[in-house]
């Protein structure tokens, strides 16, 4: 069954905890807030993710394990043209209703709002984030990809707006455009939105830092998250990212620029991890996952490279946590055919992570 | 630890493009906010814009960006101007890169082909080498600045909207307090003075429509704000360890000394009513630099001039300095620049840096009746001195993610 993703954090009785894991919540929690020993290291306890192979992790590793590769679908925003027959990796988004009980947060949601929030809840619940951990010390560490406006959003305020002359009228656009447009269309277009719906809808109130576009960006997210563990500065990180490069404008900005080869699939997608400390875990029967014993983020200029691309298509800057989270997943938690550890990005830089088995 | 030192800062700003006359309009309470003239805004509710009026002298390839986004422009003189400060040329493989945006450029008039507006032809079009791009990505402002000034270690390109300058500076702090780079070139840029950008904020009700205000028209804590006013911009700033500055023979500007970060956690576009992230935000700043509220002479607020942002934020800021807030001066220096989104915070982190440097604080002139509950100790008048030691920059965003740093004055 799919996680549903239920916003009740700080307003209600959170949910228990659906995989078995019911912890009592912990009294020393509250002080557990200074810098951590040497001997501290970080795992991962939670995964979640939403990729055109499955809609969970489980669903997404199994059809990895299985050699499936990415459903593909046309885009009708270019039908008639050239371009018909160019393909897009297809990510079912069913169900929506049931795992977004919220009505109204989901009118508020672009795509990559709505993967991110259904791959970090995923991720939230398996490491029963709510119940182990106070909001303050938990952080949010994530990535969005491009500008993830929909066609079906932003194309009927220009149509309203084009004068008699077929050229594009501000004028027109402030007297009807505006009005073709819908209210809360800032929050489905600016960058920041997927991450602080996922820090409202969990109840996340730690520190933040959202990058953006390329993969290098959604590598920075699982080193920042990785450090604040690390150093002390949260308890818990959830660090991620979702990207929706099978928008059509996305797609053919990225033709258009060379990123995106012929043979390449682009894909929408995203994955969260939940990053602690070793010695919560373990105390929690938390390690399945095994140890993240080092995450880096370097230049290298050199090519992207996405071990995931070739049946998964690219998901850019939602890469790096798929990648991290189905390695984790594939080793700790089932068997140790998980893929490489290093993505190459469109932005130069490479991040790489190294995993260890779980004492 | 090491302490950090900012040995550079840039900004383009409606109030001025370079630091000594976006100082002489901040002491002198000059406003940069006004009729928009980028585009015929006469059907808008909205028509009122903190505009960057000025010329700015561009390479050229930056210029060609810049035409595509104005913004990438703006970023660019300030980084530029923040390096020569430093003096410095080239990032290397001891820097870090990390810039705030908020929202990619659209323009309408790349989809409209033969009259009408069809994205398939535009699509073809753009494929074809013929036409325009159809986005240009947040990051591009990065790479024409690595393209320019060679590459750093790391390049990050942060979209937290309206704490992501304060959010890229506060980071560069930790790296180079850390020792984990050699020097960090952080900032913030961003333009929403277009169609689109006045139009989203016009339809959420953010933006004030009290258009016969003109130069008054943010009036962060008055009791007749009405909305806040969009700004445009960027600002830029370097910082290294005061220790290898000062045998370089740097000049130091100041410290940063504290940074912190919260989420809200509440509401996609208003505050907590409590004030929680904002209150967490400045005690994590104080704590980071260890010092008690009483340390802080000079608050610069977010103060947007949105009735219910005011509120929280003054509130908030009265319970963190709850033994000392009647003394400890407040601006907030979007009643000057309007807010500038994603290059507020750095912008707004010269706004404390240059008071330390001049002793004198920003006015907010447009404050004339102090709205309920904004009971603060404002800055209402000119020339007002300064010699505090440290000051605390607020910048509280648009989805709930807060920032606060903190900066000290450097006495050699």
């Amino acid at each position: 069954m799919l996680p549903r993703v239920v916003c009740l954090s700080g307003r209600g009785v959170r949910a228990r905890h659906e995989r078995g894991c019911r912890l009592p919540p912990r009294p020393d929690m509250a002080h557990r807030s200074g810098k951590v020993g040497d001997d501290d290291r970080v795992v991962i306890s939670g995964i979640g993710m939403v990729t055109p192979l499955g809609t969970t992790v489980t669903d997404s590793a199994a059809a990895w394990v299985s050699g499936a590769t990415a459903p593909r679908r046309r885009m009708p925003e270019l039908a008639g043209t050239w371009l018909e027959a160019a393909e897009v990796a297809d990510t079912p988004l069913l169900d929506l209703e049931h795992r977004f009980p919220d009505g109204r947060m989901l009118k508020y949601m672009s795509e990559g709002a709505v993967l991110g929030c259904l791959a970090a809840h995923e991720a939230i619940e398996d490491a029963a984030v709510g119940q182990r951990f106070r909001p303050e010390r938990v952080g949010l560490f994530a990535a969005t990809g491009l500008a993830a406006a929909r066609l079906r959003d932003t194309l009927p305020m220009v149509v309203a707006a084009v004068d008699a002359s077929g050229s594009f009228s501000p004028v027109l656009f402030g007297k009807s455009g505006l009005r073709a447009a819908s209210p809360v269309l800032s929050f489905r277009i600016l960058a920041n939105m997927p991450a602080c719906m996922i820090s409202i809808i969990e109840g996340i109130r730690g520190p933040s830092y959202i990058f953006t576009p390329w993969e290098g960006q959604g590598g920075a997210a699982l080193v920042e998250a990785w450090r604040a563990v690390a150093t002390g500065e949260v308890d818990a990180a959830v660090a991620g990212a979702s990207d929706t490069a099978a928008e059509p404008s996305s797609f053919v900005f990225l033709r258009q620029r060379g990123i995106l080869g012929d043979n390449e699939l682009a894909a929408s997608g995203a994955g969260y991890v939940v990053f602690e400390r070793e010695a919560t875990a373990r105390c929690d029967g938390l390690t399945k996952y095994g140890l993240i014993s080092d995450v880096s983020l370097a230049r290298r200029d050199c090519p992207p490279h996405d071990p995931l691309a070739r049946r998964m298509g690219r998901t850019f800057a939602a890469a790096p946590a798929i990648l991290l989270g189905l390695a984790s997943f594939l080793r700790g938690g089932w068997r140790a055919d998980a893929p490489q550890t290093l993505v190459s990005g469109v932005d130069g830089q490479e991040f790489c992570f190294v995993l260890e088995a779980a004492p | 630890m090491r302490r950090v030192a900012v040995t550079g800062f840039g900004v383009t700003s409606p109030i001025g493009v370079g630091r000594e006359d976006f100082w002489h309009s901040l002491a002198e309470g000059a406003s940069g906010i006004g009729k928009i003239t980028r585009f015929d805004c006469s059907t808008f509710e909205v028509r009122l814009a903190g505009e960057v009026r000025q010329p700015m002298e561009l390479p050229e390839e930056v210029a060609r960006w810049a035409e595509a986004d104005v913004k990438i422009g703006f970023g660019y003189a300030a980084v530029r101007e923040a390096l020569r400060q430093a003096q410095r040329e080239h990032l290397g493989q001891d820097s870090l890169l990390h810039l705030g945006v908020s929202i990619e450029a659209f323009d309408p008039t790349h989809v409209i082909v033969n009259g009408k507006v069809d994205f398939g032809a535009a699509a073809e079009r753009s494929l074809s080498g013929a036409g325009h791009s159809l986005q240009v990505p947040l990051d591009q402002c990065t790479a024409v600045v690595v393209a320019r000034h060679g590459r750093p270690a790391r390049a990050l390109t942060n979209c937290s909207a309206c704490a992501a300058g304060a959010q890229a500076i506060g980071h560069g702090f930790r790296e180079v307090r850390a020792g984990r780079c050699g020097f960090a070139l952080c900032g913030g840029l961003d333009s929403m003075v277009n169609p689109l950008g006045v139009g989203g904020f016009q339809r959420l009700g953010a933006l004030t429509t009290d258009n016969e205000r003109g130069e008054g028209a943010c009036r962060p804590f008055d009791a007749s704000r009405s909305g806040t006013v969009l700004g445009e911009g960027a600002a830029a700033v370097v910082l290294e360890s005061l220790e290898e500055a000062r045998s370089d023979g740097k000049p130091i500007l100041a410290e940063v000394c504290g940074y912190g970060s919260t989420l809200d956690a509440h509401s996609l576009s208003a505050p907590n009513p409590e004030g929680d992230g904002a209150v967490r935000a400045m005690v994590a700043a104080l704590d980071d630099a260890g010092l008690p509220p009483e340390a802080i002479g000079h608050i610069n607020a977010h103060g947007t001039g949105t009735l219910l942002n005011d509120e929280v934020e003054a509130a908030a800021i009265r319970r963190v300095f709850s033994r000392c807030w009647e003394r400890v001066p407040v601006s907030a220096t979007k009643s000057l620049t309007g807010h500038m989104i994603a290059a507020a915070g750095a912008v707004e982190f010269g706004a404390c840096l240059l008071p330390l440097l001049r002793s004198m604080l920003p006015v907010n002139p447009f404050l004339h009746r102090v709205g309920r509950g904004c009971e603060l100790a404002h800055v209402t008048s000119r020339g007002m001195p300064f010699d505090g030691e440290y000051a605390l920059s607020n910048s509280f965003g648009f989805g709930g993610q807060n920032a606060s740093l903190v900066l000290r004055r450097y006495n050699g």
